[in-house]
């Protein structure tokens, strides 16, 4: 990892709220987090959670409406407040961002090879055919077969798993540093999604990128992520790397998380272990701990004041004031006999 | 969980297929959507049927309730054949089945109230008076979790997604239904929210005595909730078994695809991937239609379509080399990792 | 634990393609559809009720000593036309064959249209093949000339208005009604709804239609306002109300024949015309974005 010219991407006390009709509704509650180049951060939750708020931000895609404060910044760069003549000089150049779904994303009435040909052309000054021998060479390096047939096709005469490819192509026009990947593979097939999660990992290698997985599925942040960053009601409430974070659970979120996926190893018609209540209206926000609710564990200084968010271990940050194992080494540990389903 | 008694749902042979339409309208082909179908439900049990897109699960699930009826094929629910039945019998033979969809809002009528809604089918099979009926709305909204005073009287969209799909099942519970279709009903759900739904199936199926036919893509959520487990690609049936028998030894390549596709593994960096995309349903490839993207694939699976045989207790495969499990499993799964053949 | 959602969501997190369940309702604030609606029912008050309750001069057999006097004489608020007629009794009975002519001939195309479009929409087939013949066949007459020709076959008068106008508005709904029942058609609530036992009628009554209402109402209102142009267009050419009766459109026509020297003749009627158009379509403007119709 180069760490010579410090963290890619710097996230301080990012907050965005929009004017509702009953109040203000906070969707992002002072978010910090740094990633390194190279590095791979997921970042997980449910709806309403504020992820996809959160990078939203960065990219400057928010509507106007949207009351964004805080710092972001690009190798040293501010994200926030630019102009869209300055966001354009760091969209596909710096960062790029893939979107959930491809066939909401494309024209259709476009052939593909000429979305990205025009992504190419957004950013440097080349000829047509220039544009278009880029565009190919995209299509090759997102394994599209028969790249040169492929170029004049429409959208709708390709599958999902192609769909979202061009989409790729057209993020990666410019090579850029950061490439953040919105729900890319939630609307895909199993099959497909293990597809394409291989090609983004595949490209990172291979392009020196760093890559940014926002999705709700856990699964995917443990085989792809390094770092995961789980977010709840708009905050951060846990931070670790994954293989810490996968054995180490601390808060009681996160835990909830983990034990309402239905896994393999399940015996059939067992309950699965879940909490009540829903994910709270954003514009009321209750004093104290967002989850406090719905917590099992939640004592009364949970609903009075709101923990923040610490690094209490080396690598592993969180904010809850009876984490998970607490008094205790470790975690939350899987009960015994549980094997996450190994990839093979 | 079989009950020795008549199988509650028996589908033989049921095909459907529909006129593709091309960018544009024009006519561009016939989708194979479902191409020979057969399984049974048994009362009280639960059969899962997981495929991905393309493979014709839902539109299996809307033969079977014929709408539309099915061009071929039988479909005999308690001893009736409905594919045979039509107006008035249709709904008297179906009224005991009934399905909930995956997105809860696009089933509910928007300008209808959750106690309308619910009472829609005590009406049209003039269950009860008026009085009977508010009862039993009352006392089914209460079955799933809802309190009938607060959300009696509201409107879809004054309700969460989880909320609003409780309101589809309490619809669906109304009339007393033997069995209930469920055609990926937890999908467009929150992870927590998806647990708590999926509790109050299991739920109402251990109260009521129900059986589901439950349809997914995802495999661990078909298993946790099923019996027994049927896995369907481009229209067809390739296995079908006991859940934990189709999980501990998949029989059929693509089950062992799909198993092998579940993300989850601590240092996962070289996924596995069956190679290729999905063939049109449109132009289905002869033979097996899986061949075009199975490792195991030879000449005699384009020229010969499998037929489903039965190799273990209740696990049937559609397969001309299927997994075997065996002491060789090991060698076999190796053999998987090779080439793939495009 | 049953807190309403926050109206204005965030880009959507959802986990899979979930449709956007509140429709961007309406910025459009109450002034835009209150303003417009008093003010269409206090000109159809005044139209209607007015002259039953409050003497005005006839608006017909005025004395032609009487002609041409300006607005604000004596006795006559808004002057008298070239035939010795009060004016604004003329507006008023005029404006009665306005909402007349509009009301009528926008239910007939609603409720005939209305129920044609949907038995098209819903049953399809044959029956849909039949009635969109006959919907094509009405929308492609021309409309001026069929009105002339019943103008001069049977005689011009209210009545012949309406069924002139009925001929357009009837397949105009129609195609609406029709389109909008097909959208609806494909919605998974349909067939929730035949899946919980629910026959034709049933479903026509209580699913199809509420839900095309939002979309037929605004129609309603901006063809409520054609209608009464087209009326005032037919009276204008004398092919409408026949004379000495009052009707916006020949009072126009009247007024432009004195334009140069009266032309408050021509402006008043024109005037009451234009607010009550207006007005329909802004209200039914401001009821579209409300109710979410595309």
């Amino acid at each position: 990892m180069n760490t010579v010219s410090g963290p890619l991407l710097e996230v301080e006390n990012l907050t965005v709220s929009f004017p509702g009709r009953r109040g203000e509704l906070r969707a992002v509650i002072g978010v910090s987090y740094s990633l390194d180049p190279q590095q791979t951060l997921a970042i997980v939750g449910e709806s309403g959670s504020g992820k996809t708020v959160s990078c939203r931000a960065l990219m400057g895609l928010l509507p106007q409406a949207a009351v964004v404060t805080g710092s972001a910044r690009f190798q040293g760069d501010e994200l926030l407040g630019l102009t869209d003549d300055e966001l354009r000089r760091h969209r596909g150049t710096n960062l790029a961002m893939v979107f959930q779904d491809p066939s909401r994303s494309l024209n259709p009435t476009m052939k593909v090879g000429n979305q990205i040909a025009e992504a190419v052309r957004v950013h440097q000054r080349v000829t047509k055919a220039e544009a278009k021998k880029q565009a190919i060479e995209l299509l090759r390096l997102v394994h599209i077969p028969v790249p040169g047939r492929r170029f004049h096709e429409y959208p709708h005469q390709l599958s999902g798993g192609m769909r979202q490819r061009i989409m790729i192509a057209i993020a990666l026009a410019c090579r850029p540093r950061l490439l953040i990947a919105d729900e890319a593979t939630t609307a895909l097939d199993v099959t497909t999604q293990a597809q394409i999660m291989e090609l983004l990992l595949e490209l990172r290698a291979e392009l020196g990128m760093t890559l940014m997985l926002i999705s709700h599925d856990l699964g995917l942040a443990r085989s792809c992520a390094d770092e995961v960053i789980v977010m709840y009601a708009g905050q951060i409430v846990e931070q670790a790397s994954t293989p810490q974070l996968f054995t180490h659970v601390r808060m009681p979120y996160t835990q909830a998380l983990f034990e309402a996926i239905p896994r393999l190893e399940r015996p059939a018609h067992s309950p699965l272990p879940v909490i009540g209540g829903r994910p709270p209206d954003l514009s009321a926000l209750p004093a104290g701990c967002s989850f406090a609710p719905r917590c099992r564990r939640a004592a009364d200084d949970c609903r009075t004041t709101a923990p923040p968010l610490a690094e209490h271990e080396p690598g592993h940050r969180w904010a809850c004031w009876h984490p998970v194992g607490q008094g205790g080494p470790g975690g939350w540990v899987p009960p015994e006999g549980t094997v996450w389903h190994d990839v093979r | 969980m079989t009950s020795g008694k008549e199988p509650l749902l028996q589908v033989r042979d049921l095909v459907q297929e529909f006129v593709a339409r091309d960018y544009g309208g024009v006519k561009g082909g016939v989708v194979h959507a479902v191409s020979g179908v057969s399984f049974t439900v048994w009362p009280g049990e639960t059969l899962g049927i997981v495929g991905e897109t393309g493979s014709g699960k839902s539109t299996l699930a809307r033969s079977v309730l014929q709408a539309p009826r099915p061009r071929e094929g039988t479909v005999t629910f308690r001893g009736t054949d409905l594919v045979k039945l039509r107006g008035s019998r249709l709904l008297q033979a179906r009224r005991h089945l009934q399905m909930v969809f995956q997105d809860p809002f696009g089933s509910l009528d928007p300008k209808w109230k959750v106690r309308d809604l619910v009472a829609e089918p005590l009406i049209a099979y003039r269950v009860g008076d008026r009085a009977a009926r508010l009862h039993r709305v009352d006392q089914v909204l209460e079955l799933v979790g809802l309190d009938p005073a607060a959300h009696g009287g509201r409107r879809p969209r004054e309700l969460s997604g989880g909320q609003a799909q409780r309101v589809a099942i309490a619809r669906a519970l109304a009339i007393e239904p033997a069995m209930i279709i469920c055609d990926e009903p937890v999908s467009s759900l929150d992870v927590l929210i998806q647990a708590q739904v999926l509790n109050l199936f299991e739920q109402l199926r251990a109260e009521l005595q129900l059986s589901y036919l439950f349809i997914a893509h995802d495999l661990a959520l078909v298993k946790q909730v099923s019996d027994r487990v049927a896995v369907m690609y481009l229209g067809k049936l390739c296995e079908v078994g006991p859940g934990e028998a189709v999980y501990r030894q998949p029989l059929h390549p693509y089950t062992k695809a799909l198993l092998d596709s579940v993300p989850g593994a601590a240092n996962a960096k070289a996924t596995k991937t069956i190679r290729g995309e999905p063939p049109s349903p449109v132009h289905p490839p002869s033979g097996c239609r899986f061949r075009t993207r199975c490792p195991r694939a030879e000449q005699r699976c384009a020229d010969e379509e499998p037929a489903m045989r039965e190799l273990a207790a209740g696990h049937s495969v559609a397969c001309h080399f299927p997994l075997v499990p065996a002491a060789d499993s090991q060698a076999r799964s190796e053999e998987i990792i090779g080439e793939i053949p495009r | 634990m049953s807190a309403p959602l926050p109206d204005l969501l965030p880009a959507p997190d959802a986990a899979s393609a979930v449709p956007v369940r509140t429709k961007a309702r309406g910025q459009a604030s109450p002034l835009r559809v209150w303003i417009p609606a008093g003010f269409l029912i206090l000109l159809a008050a005044a139209c209607f009720i007015w002259p039953q309750i409050y003497p005005v001069p006839k608006p017909v057999g005025g004395s032609i000593l009487e002609a041409g006097l300006p607005p604000l004489s004596p006795g006559h608020i808004l002057g008298t036309d070239p035939n010795g007629n009060d004016v604004l009794s003329r507006i008023l009975y005029g404006g009665q064959v306005s909402f007349e002519v509009g009301f009528s001939v926008t239910a007939i195309g609603l409720v005939v249209g209305g129920l044609l479009g949907v038995a098209a929409g819903y049953w399809r087939g044959a029956a849909d093949a039949a009635i969109s013949r006959v919907l094509d066949v009405l929308i492609a007459f021309p409309a001026l000339v069929l009105a002339l020709v019943i103008a001069e076959g049977l005689g011009p008068s209210e009545l012949h208005v309406i069924w002139a106008l009925a001929i357009f508005s009837i397949p105009a709904f129609g195609r609406i009604a029709r389109s909008g029942t097909l959208a609806i058609r494909e919605q998974t609530y349909m067939l929730a709804a035949r899946l919980s036992g629910s026959r034709g009628r049933h479903i026509i009554l209580r699913h199809v239609i509420p839900n095309i209402m939002p979309q037929l109402m605004t129609f309603a209102l901006l063809g409520f306002g054609i209608a009464i142009i087209l009326e005032g267009a037919l009276s204008f050419l004398g092919l409408g109300i026949p004379l000495p009766e009052p009707s916006w459109g020949s009072m126009i026509a009247q007024g432009q024949q004195v334009l140069s020297a009266t032309p408050e003749q021509a402006l008043i009627p024109s005037a009451f015309l234009f607010a009550a158009v207006v007005s329909l379509n802004v209200l039914g403007d401001a009821l579209r974005e409300r109710w979410g119709v595309r």
